[in-house]
């Protein structure tokens, strides 16, 4: 049996037993990004696609699937969906700007000495792009995650106080965010940590100077990569409060007109 | 009085914290003769030849070659010029244009005489100046949005990462003590100090302890015996780069340190969520807490397992572009390129989902100690 095939399995029925319903939805979500994530590739094959804004509609795509399909669709899920959209806009011209400086698009040369003699490295798609939306959608689903925990908890404050200020919810939302702020970042430093533990082994085995490791592609292209995270789950917590207070208290201004109206 | 203290001591800070962002960027853009490595500064680049070419798959891409005029920047030949030729892609996959202000790492050719110009080769791009920014770009953001809880997140990431450098250190040193057992041990010291940053001293963050240290090693245990069980059918470890030790404990203690944070994020939401219900109202019962705990974990199961999944999965875009674009067979690619990460985000997944439970059973077995104290 295949490793990937049994953990899997082991996956769902976890999934089952505790979440329920909403497991299943959970574990087809996996399956769904998953297929996003392979019709992306399949469509940035294509060199006249632009890959900045191919990798804008997935992300639109995938946080639509993490917001609409695992919870539903709602006044909560709809402005943390809006969030995440503007955040990536943001944070995907930043990464852009920053890996055109930083110039860590493509392979390192440790990987092309191994590559160019089994590939042609020619391939005509722009790596600089490329870099730029790989390192947006490590983050995605950590944008959605925090977008969702501020707008979800700001609307039960909003019901519990309904005279609440608008400027009063933006500052509940902000301390809200805070509070996950340390959690979230910590998962993603971690995942990327378990992910580089054979590179930081060899940079320990081949005894890279300082200097060596801070003008290294490898390394500057991965602490970039953790720095974008936490710019970005840091980010999206006054866009997401900011939108929803805005929202919910235009809402409410609504309401009593219409009602001022009967 | 008071007041002026507070004020006073944020002048201060704020005033070193300004000397230390201005002096460390100086430092990185005139730290040239701290190298070793021979540091030129481009002048002026011009483009001298430009071609199409075809490669056998029939991708079109652009070759450019660059002249270059560069300034040494270190070293006996400092001031001195140097000419430089670049050639690169519009693609880019390993190499790209330079233009005026960028600085590179070069090999200079056998010493030219004191008036002729010197030539050499490019090696690298010094980086250092440009992600310095970056990371105080990271730095304002997250204490300007986090404040207190941003500033913690910031320590928690370089003393885990100090952590992680030592604990790497002794491996190399001393690669008679297992890698698994080294970085099983990381774990405990990454649980604890990641918990008590984020949370303080307190019975919540003693409770999400236990549930993040129970959840990481039995789902560690479940992948192995999977592993074990299936004789690792469909784990391509070639994949791997950047290999200079066996692959397998590589991969194991990579996926051991990977789910962490993730599982460690969803104990502390199940203990604190579970202990603000207790402290609300002390009456309530341990069905309707469980109730609520399960509700909650059902919630969160859904998005941390995507944020893992994510994290693994994005880097190897690069890599399925270059495979795929040499006509290799897609069931090929992904397999060979995302079997490791698939098995990693999944394993991180079962540790995600059965830290639900564990945290919700342990945060309950805590107030009940708390209840009978009381």
């Amino acid at each position: 049996m295949n490793v990937l095939v049994v953990l899997a399995i082991i996956l769902f029925i976890l999934m089952v037993l505790i979440g329920g319903r909403k497991g299943i939805r959970s574990f087809i979500s996996l399956f769904l990004n998953f297929g996003v994530l392979i019709l992306t590739v399949f469509f940035l094959l294509d060199p006249a696609m632009n890959p900045i804004i191919l990798i804008l509609i997935a992300c639109a795509i995938i946080s639509c699937i993490n917001l609409f399909y695992i919870n539903e669709v709602n006044s909560k899920t709809k402005t943390a969906f809006l969030s995440t959209v503007i955040t990536i806009i943001f944070l995907v011209l930043l990464i852009y700007i920053m890996t055109n400086k930083l110039m860590i698009q493509g392979f390192t040369e440790e990987e092309v000495e191994e590559l160019s003699t089994l590939f042609s490295l020619y391939i005509g798609l722009d790596f600089v792009k490329i870099a730029a939306a790989m390192i947006i959608v490590s983050t995605i689903g950590a944008i959605t995650d925090v977008a969702i925990s501020i707008t979800s908890p700001m609307q039960e404050i909003f019901d519990q106080n309904p005279d609440i200020t608008k400027k009063d919810l933006f500052i509940s939302g902000i301390r809200i965010g805070r509070d996950i702020l340390g959690s979230n970042t910590n998962t993603l430093f971690f995942a990327f940590f378990g992910g580089y533990l054979a590179l930081l082994l060899w940079v320990k085995d081949m005894e890279y100077s300082i200097g060596e490791i801070a003008n290294s592609k490898i390394f500057t292209s991965e602490l970039l990569i953790i720095l974008s995270a936490g710019i970005g789950i840091a980010m999206i917590i006054p866009i997401a409060s900011w939108i929803n207070s805005y929202y919910l208290v235009k809402k409410r201004e609504q309401d009593a007109l219409q009602k001022q109206g009967e | 009085m008071n007041l002026k203290n507070i004020t006073y001591k944020q002048i201060v800070f704020y005033m070193s914290l300004a000397v230390l962002v201005i002096g460390s960027l100086l430092f990185v853009n005139n730290n040239h003769s701290f190298y070793d490595r021979p540091i030129a500064k481009v002048l002026e680049a011009d483009l001298e030849e430009a071609t199409d070419v075809v490669d056998a798959y029939g991708n079109e891409d652009r070759l450019f070659t660059q002249s270059i005029e560069a300034e040494m920047k270190n070293g006996a030949v400092k001031n001195r010029n140097i000419h430089l030729i670049n050639e690169y892609s519009s693609s880019g996959a390993f190499d790209q244009a330079y233009k005026e202000g960028d600085e590179l790492f070069v090999w200079i050719d056998e010493e030219a005489g004191k008036d002729e110009e010197l030539t050499g080769t490019i090696q690298d791009v010094k980086r250092d100046k440009h992600i310095l920014p970056i990371v105080w770009i990271f730095i304002f953001i997250l204490h300007l949005i986090g404040k207190r809880q941003g500033f913690f997140s910031i320590i928690s990431l370089l003393l885990n990462a100090a952590i992680l450098s030592y604990a790497l250190d002794i491996y190399v040193e001393n690669s008679d003590i297992g890698l698994l057992i080294i970085c099983g041990v990381t774990v405990v010291l990454f649980t604890i100090t990641s918990l008590l940053l984020i949370n303080g001293f307190n019975e919540k963050t003693y409770a999400a302890i236990i549930a993040t240290l129970l959840g990481t090693f039995i789902s560690f245990f479940i992948t192995y015996a999977v592993l074990w069980m299936t004789g690792e059918n469909g784990l391509r470890y070639e994949a791997i780069d950047f290999l200079s030790r066996p692959f397998k404990p590589v991969f194991l203690a990579g996926l051991l340190i990977g789910s962490l944070g993730a599982v460690m994020d969803v104990a502390i939401t199940m203990s604190s969520s579970v202990f603000e219900m207790y402290e609300n109202n002390h009456a309530i019962d341990n069905k309707t807490l469980k109730q609520s705990g399960l509700h909650i974990g059902r919630d969160i199961m859904g998005t941390m397992t995507n944020i893992l999944f994510f994290a693994y999965i994005s880097g190897s875009i690069p890599m399925l572009l270059l495979f795929l674009k040499n006509e290799s067979l897609w069931g090929f690619t992904l397999s060979l390129n995302l079997s490791l990460e698939l098995a990693r985000a999944l394993a991180g997944g079962i540790g995600i989902v059965l830290a639900i439970p564990i945290g919700l059973y342990i945060s309950i077995f805590f107030v009940n100690r708390k209840r009978g104290r009381v």
